[in-house]
């Protein structure tokens, strides 16, 4: 952990670099952080608004709003997932000559996602004139729901970097599962669709900690109330030990990368 | 744990396994392992690639490993570099390591060559500020110029190795770990890299050095290891160490001998001094040996000693085309005063067709060992490669000017 502090300023040069190899090789560049989920927000508002005729449980607030708040939550936990997963075999030439903390690796590629996550924020401070829906003062409740954000996507991003390195197999397998899990996850609808009873949706909450992360901010920022503390405990409690899986599993297996790269 | 000064490095009982060959993931290996246990046939999954070795370096030592492709130097570095980590023991590395161990050591090929040194200085744990301070000296010695703004993908393999040496021995390392790297680099920079590498230990780091070229082990470390089959052969004052190593390869070379035969063959070799005792420096050698012919030949014989392989320190020939008739033939070489110092050397011989381009009749080989008594070899003074142990004589007139 010390060491780790220590290395700070290689988590931002990393984090630096993998955006600016990222952006500098596309003729878009940096807009590519904003079109991705105002793409998807688009496709689902119109899907639900439009075909579908499902009750997204939006209590008022206008489904694009809640549907782009759901997806950027979503897009940070996708792509730092998917990056990070990939981020110790993407940089196995550095790992195999250069010593470092290797958790700097997943670390930095889950600061890129937040990186593209705050420019989207931008667009979502844009999206609220736009559609005539104003913010609720109970907003400031985000930072808190960010906490079990961070602690679980850092805990599965570690996960996954490391075991990736020993079974190639999950790199083909994690789109799938990432698209699965956004359709498990009340990230274009509310929980409140599809789960009724309360001590269910803690259960729910539990298994899927990003579900109370995505109601609640939701239930802050568009409806003006405060987060379900049940269920937002009970994912709080599965991040942080989902963190501390993800920690001593890859703790454990960075022993042995140099040994297969 | 006490803490080390920094550029100490310490490994104690380090042992390193990897997976047998045929089970290359780690998946694999556990379902065999699984297969192997319930099918009561156990075999080992896995190989000894360093077994035992205890380490122990103090700041601003040089140390040398030598030893045969595959006996584990490099795991031993990389080990030592923190990259790898053993299976068994403790490996303490104090302070800021500089590895260099291939040839484009963490270099990113998408960056810009600037990118690429603050990113090794990162990862080396230097700040921002103290890699600007170094900059311009490893442009200049990455000799970059304009190309240190163009992405590294773009670079050819020498930029890449110039500008990776470059990084690793600016950034002040307190340890530096050097991986056969030079062979790369034209004969100027070698010597530059050399040069460099005795700047990085006056200032006191620490160095590690992997090479094939014995030479420049010797004129560089005061140390050495010569590892073998994953063990320390030998350890202590590099000149021991690569006197042992040199012999070990003889050794195994006239070994081998017997086997190799080539449409002619000789036999009764002996390289001794006329009188029959021992060869001295400056004294007189005379090499003896007879050639089988099955009919008559025309052949160039050529004679050598060497120290190191098959690379002689110096040639010989009659300086003429031979005739060997059939039947055997005694060959007499006498060599009236031997240039050599202490040590063991080794007789080579080849037999080849008279012409240009004639095929080999014996091909290059060892033929027999022999003692050289006299004055030792000086010592040389740091980074400058000796090429060949010659002893010399020479006399010197050093008077204060009138």
């Amino acid at each position: 952990m010390r060491e780790l502090w220590d290395f700070r300023e290689l988590v931002m040069t990393l984090a630096e670099r993998d955006l600016r190899v990222r952006y500098k090789q596309a003729v878009l560049g940096i807009a590519w952080a904003v079109l991705t989920p105002l793409a998807m927000m688009i496709v689902f508002t119109v899907v639900f608004t439009q075909v579908g005729h499902i009750n997204a449980h939006t209590n008022g607030a206008p489904y694009a709003l809640f549907a782009y708040l759901g997806l950027l939550a979503w897009t940070f936990f996708a792509s730092a997932v998917t990056t990070g997963g990939m981020s110790l075999v993407g940089n196995l030439g550095l790992l195999n000559k250069l010593y470092c903390p290797r958790e700097v690796f997943p670390i930095a590629a889950m600061l890129d996602a937040a990186a593209d996550a705050l420019i989207g924020t931008v667009v979502l401070l844009v999206l609220f004139p736009i559609t005539g829906y104003a913010p609720k003062p109970e907003a400031y409740f985000v930072p808190l729901l960010l906490i079990p954000l961070v602690a679980f996507t850092l805990g599965v991003t570690m996960a996954v970097s490391s075991i990736v390195v020993f079974m190639r197999d999950l790199r083909l397998l994690l789109p799938l599962v990432i698209q699965l899990g956004l359709f498990v996850t009340p990230v274009i609808y509310s929980s409140a669709t599809f789960i009724k009873s309360k001590s269910l949706l803690i259960v729910y909450s539990f298994l899927n900690p990003l579900a109370p992360v995505l109601d609640g901010l939701r239930r802050t920022v568009l409806q003006g109330l405060a987060p379900s503390w049940g269920p937002l405990a009970a994912g709080t409690v599965a991040s942080f030990l989902t963190l501390y899986v993800g920690f001593v599993l890859f703790k454990r297996l960075e022993t042995g990368i140099a040994d297969v790269a | 744990m006490p803490t080390l000064p920094d550029g100490t490095i310490e490994a104690a009982e380090v042992w390193k396994r990897f997976r047998s060959d045929d089970r290359p993931s780690y998946l694999q290996d556990q379902l065999a392992r699984v297969r192997d246990r319930l099918s009561g046939n156990f075999r080992p999954s896995y190989r000894w690639a360093l077994s035992d070795i205890n380490v122990r370096a103090e700041p601003g030592e040089s140390w040398g490993l030598v030893g045969a492709n595959g006996a584990g130097k490099s795991t031993l570095l990389k080990i030592l570099s923190r990259v790898m980590y053993p299976t068994a023991g403790r490996v303490d590395v104090a302070g800021r390591v500089g590895a260099l161990i291939e040839v484009r050591a963490g270099i990113s090929p998408l960056l810009t060559g600037r990118e690429n040194i603050y990113l090794t200085g990162s990862i080396m744990g230097i700040k921002r500020r103290d890699v600007t301070r170094r900059f311009d000296e490893i442009v200049a010695f990455a000799e970059l110029d304009k190309a240190i703004d163009r992405q590294v993908k773009f670079y050819s393999s020498g930029m890449q190795m110039r500008l990776g040496f470059g990084v690793a021995a600016f950034l002040e390392p307190d340890v530096l770990l050097v991986d056969e790297v030079l062979a790369v680099g034209d004969a100027t920079f070698q010597q530059r890299c050399l040069d460099r590498i005795r700047a990085v230990l006056h200032e006191g780091s620490t160095l590690f050095f992997v090479s094939h070229d014995l030479a420049a082990v010797e004129a560089t470390c005061k140390n050495g290891i010569w590892v073998a089959n994953g063990t320390i052969q030998t350890i202590g004052p590099i000149r021991d160490v690569l006197t042992a190593y040199r012999g070990a390869v003889e050794g195994e070379a006239v070994e081998s001998r017997q086997q190799i035969t080539g449409r002619l063959s000789i036999r009764d070799v002996t390289a001794a001094s006329p009188d029959g005792s021992l060869p001295s420096t400056g004294g007189p050698l005379e090499v003896n040996l007879t050639i089988e012919a099955p009919h008559e030949h025309r052949v160039w014989i050529y004679l050598g000693v060497s120290e190191g392989a098959a690379t002689p320190i110096f040639l010989l020939n009659p300086g003429r085309e031979t005739i060997l008739p059939a039947g055997p033939t005694n060959v007499r070489c006498e060599i009236p005063s031997l240039p050599l110092p202490s040590g063991r050397f080794y007789v080579w011989a080849g037999v080849y067709e008279h012409w240009e381009g004639g095929t080999e009749l014996v091909p290059w080989q060892p033929l027999t060992r022999f003692e050289v008594y006299g004055p030792k070899l000086d010592n040389a003074p740091p980074a400058v490669v000796r090429l060949v142990p010659l002893h010399i004589d020479s006399s010197w007139d050093i008077d204060r000017a009138a």
